[in-house]
């Protein structure tokens, strides 16, 4: 703020009470207009979806005859519905694992990327690893397909160049979700990435350069430096990469569509089917209620956490 | 001093203008959700032109199959602005055509003219999304003449629910072997005969396969793995079928249906002639020479076609028990019921089965056409293998596929427990068993 703004503020500030309040009544519907339009948007795509949501709960909807009321039907059913609880298990696996990876080697690959470098290497390593964000699902997918097909897949033909058995890592339960998680992995933690990068040019230098004189390493350096410093930006990270990945839909559909079996299904992919396949929008409304009360929990339950380990400068 | 003049003086604050860039930014906001203004009207004088209706019509075809047909709308029905979109497959056959069908509806999308094939007819009449066609052959001696004698009556059939022809038949398909003929050649074998049987089928693989994980892997046969009417292609020829003959109930406790199946997971765990079919790209491999032998329907010879390879042909589906048996499905066009302009959409489902679309959809490699006429044709021949006749003529005994109208929902459940057998993680018998406990419920619910 210039001088001549702050000293006219401060004179808005001594004026009469009356003039005060215009002021601050002119300010609050600055404020409401500004925010206006994001407003509408989350009332319109996101508050009223919710509640939609919440009444077809309660009815029989088809999307083409008119809805009958069920009552809490949908609701018991999902008591009984076996197949939700196993798929449940898949994308908590899913969620686990792609979490921790995104978050484990986003990091490091930002660390490695911080360091003093040739700026066209620079340049090159962040663009080929941020590449496959960029990139379609679907495209992306048709080609890991061909790699991990288990007969004349390309990964198989090199894993027998070094004598092992071929891996069925699209037909078999017990690899069908690994397969996923790498596919995932390999295409979101160039985004994640990102963030860390960003989060570590942050980091004032002059941290790093009393670590030095006090003749901390790398290592300790990485522990009592950047850890602490990049909590906020780590904390962020992870609580996005967990809602997004329990939301995992079209880097699975594309890989596996879910199979063999129910192996690879996730909640995203089971509520669609309900949908958009039953066409059963009630349970399908049902199932993703019990998403919403998770993800919700899961995040308070990380703020709660963040307490411990999150700190602010 | 006004405000106006208080607001403009050089050392604004910064409230100020965060106050004015707000007021100035709703006020575009709102702009912009108000209705346009209407434009002037340059011909306010003149006489208003008649503006061709717009009819738009949805296929599970390539679009390019119509490019053709486009044009000659122009000519043949001036009156009508003809659109052909692509309705998306979802992720399996006409199911997931017909659920993504059924939601652009749902979602109030015009759509005046529907492609839709028996698997799922059934769900679209159940859902009241098509009109019935009598009426318009009633009033339609041409069309309606075409339709009962250059249509077979399997065709037609098909096509009908309670007696009403919902879908105007335009093309239709079997499966059948297709073999890689130089491969047989070099292999010094005959060309299959009409009637071989499973073990001639199991023989012949033995001996084309060559598989030792390696790069020069050489597969015998492979499948889907998964669709109704892949699968029908196997159990039609074992006397069998995994609906009830009403298609109200499972039947997948058949002993004939474990039967085949077992047969068909052998050819992967067992003889290990046929690959794992997930992620397995059978196109491109057959083309490639690395498959020789795959159950398609004619628009295989589309692929074909693009990737000029032509050392290949055509034979039955090897056969078990009962009679000889060919899967038949056909699809057609529609009106749609929420059409605004019905009869000119049955003018564009006219113009949509007609004979020169039915060539164009032939040059291209596509689907058998409806028109017995056409497939008489010697540009039926021409775009096919040296047996290509063999595509027609089996209607005389083809069986139809199972076509429920809860078809959508069979599907995945076949799908889900077949992909548990061909991984070897579940036996014949358990997966057919969890199968039939899935589906047995859902098969109950139209019988209430």
């Amino acid at each position: 703020m210039t001088s001549t703004a702050l000293s006219e503020d401060r004179v808005d500030r001594q004026a009469t009470p009356q003039r005060s309040k215009a002021l601050a009544r002119r300010e609050a519907l600055a404020g409401y207009l500004f925010a206006t339009p994001a407003l509408l948007g989350l009332l319109v795509f996101t508050a009223l979806p919710i509640v939609a949501s919440l009444i077809l709960i309660f009815l029989h909807y088809d999307l083409l005859t008119p809805p009958k009321w069920a009552g809490a039907e949908n609701v018991t059913r999902l008591a009984t519905d076996s197949r939700m609880f196993k798929i449940y298990w898949n994308t908590l696996r899913l969620t686990v694992g792609v979490t921790l990876f995104n978050n484990v080697l986003g990091l490091l690959l930002a660390v490695g990327l911080n360091r003093a470098m040739p700026w066209g290497l620079r340049y090159v390593l962040r663009t080929s690893i941020f590449f496959p964000v960029m990139t379609t699902t679907a495209s992306l997918a048709v080609v890991w397909r061909f790699l991990l097909t288990q007969d004349r897949g390309v990964v198989n033909f090199l894993i027998g160049q070094i004598g092992l058995d071929p891996v069925p890592w699209l037909s078999s339960s017990a690899w069908a979700l690994v397969s996923a998680m790498i596919y995932d992995v390999w295409k979101s933690c160039g985004y994640l990435m990102v963030i860390y990068l960003a989060g570590l040019q942050g980091i004032p230098a002059v941290y790093y350069e009393a670590a030095r004189i006090d003749g901390a390493g790398f290592w300790q350096q990485f522990r009592n430096v950047t850890l602490p410093l990049i909590s906020p930006t780590a904390f962020f990270a992870i609580v996005i990469s967990l809602i997004g990945a329990f939301q995992i839909f079209d880097n699975v559909w594309v890989l596996t569509e879910g199979g063999p079996g129910d192996a690879s299904r996730v909640i995203a992919m089971y509520i669609y089917e309900k949908a958009f396949r039953g066409f059963e929008m009630g349970y399908a409304s049902a199932v993703s209620f019990t998403l919403f009360i998770i993800l919700i929990a899961l995040t308070l339950l990380q703020f709660l956490g963040a307490r411990r380990w999150v700190h602010y400068e | 001093m006004s405000k106006l003049q208080t607001l403009s003086h050089q050392n604004m604050s910064r409230r100020d203008m965060l106050r004015i860039a707000g007021i100035g930014t709703a006020g575009a906001a709102l702009a912009a959700c108000a209705a346009p203004a209407a434009a002037p009207d340059a011909g306010a004088e003149s006489e208003p032109a008649m503006e061709p209706v717009t009819v738009i019509a949805t296929t599970s075809m390539p679009v390019n199959t119509f490019d053709n047909a486009l044009d000659r709308s122009m000519e043949r029905i001036p009156g009508i602005a003809m659109e052909v979109n692509a309705n998306g497959w979802g992720e399996g056959g006409w199911d997931g055509y017909s659920d993504t069908l059924l939601t652009r509806i749902a979602g109030g999308e015009q759509i005046d003219v529907i492609m839709i094939a028996i698997e799922g007819l059934r769900l679209l009449t159940a859902k009241n999304v098509l009109v019935a066609l009598d009426d318009f052959l009633a009033g339609d001696a041409p069309a309606n003449e075409i339709l009962q004698n250059d249509v077979h009556v399997t065709l037609r059939e098909m096509l009908q629910v309670d007696g009403k022809q919902f879908e105007y038949p335009f093309s239709w398909n079997n499966m059948v072997m297709y073999y890689n003929t130089a491969i047989f050649e070099e292999e010094g074998l005959d060309p299959p005969s009409t009637d071989w049987t499973w073990d001639d089928f199991l023989e012949t693989c033995l001996a084309v396969a060559n598989v030792t994980g390696g790069a020069d892997d050489r597969f015998a046969y492979s499948f889907w793995g998964a669709g109704m009417f892949g699968m029908a292609a196997w159990y039609f020829n074992n006397d069998v079928s995994p609906l009830s003959d009403d298609w109200l109930d499972s039947n997948l406790l058949d002993p004939k249906v474990a039967e085949t199946v077992q047969f068909m997971a052998d050819l992967i765990l067992e003889h290990k002639v046929a690959p794992s079919p997930e992620g397995w790209d059978e196109w491109a491999q057959f083309h490639a020479g690395n498959l020789v032998m795959r159950t398609c329907g004619r628009w295989c010879i589309g692929g074909s076609l693009e990737a000029e390879f032509d050392t290949y042909d055509i034979q039955y589906q090897p056969h078990r028990a009962g009679p000889l048996k060919t899967v038949a499905g056909t699809d057609g066009w529609g009106v749609s019921t929420s059409s605004e302009n019905p009869h000119e959409a049955w003018e564009v489902v006219k113009l949509l089965s007609d004979t020169d679309t039915s060539i164009d959809m032939v040059q291209l490699g596509g689907n058998i056409p409806a028109l017995r006429s056409v497939a008489e044709m010697p540009v039926f021949s021409e775009y096919g293998p040296p047996s290509t006749a063999l595509f027609y003529e089996s209607l005389d005994f083809a069986a139809t596929v199972p076509s429920p109208t809860n078809f959508n929902i069979v599907e995945p459940i076949l799908n889900r427990n077949y992909a548990t057998i061909w991984n070897g993680e579940r036996s014949v018998e358990e997966a057919l068993q969890a199968a039939h406990d899935e589906l047995q419920p859902e098969m109950d619910k139209l019988k209430a």
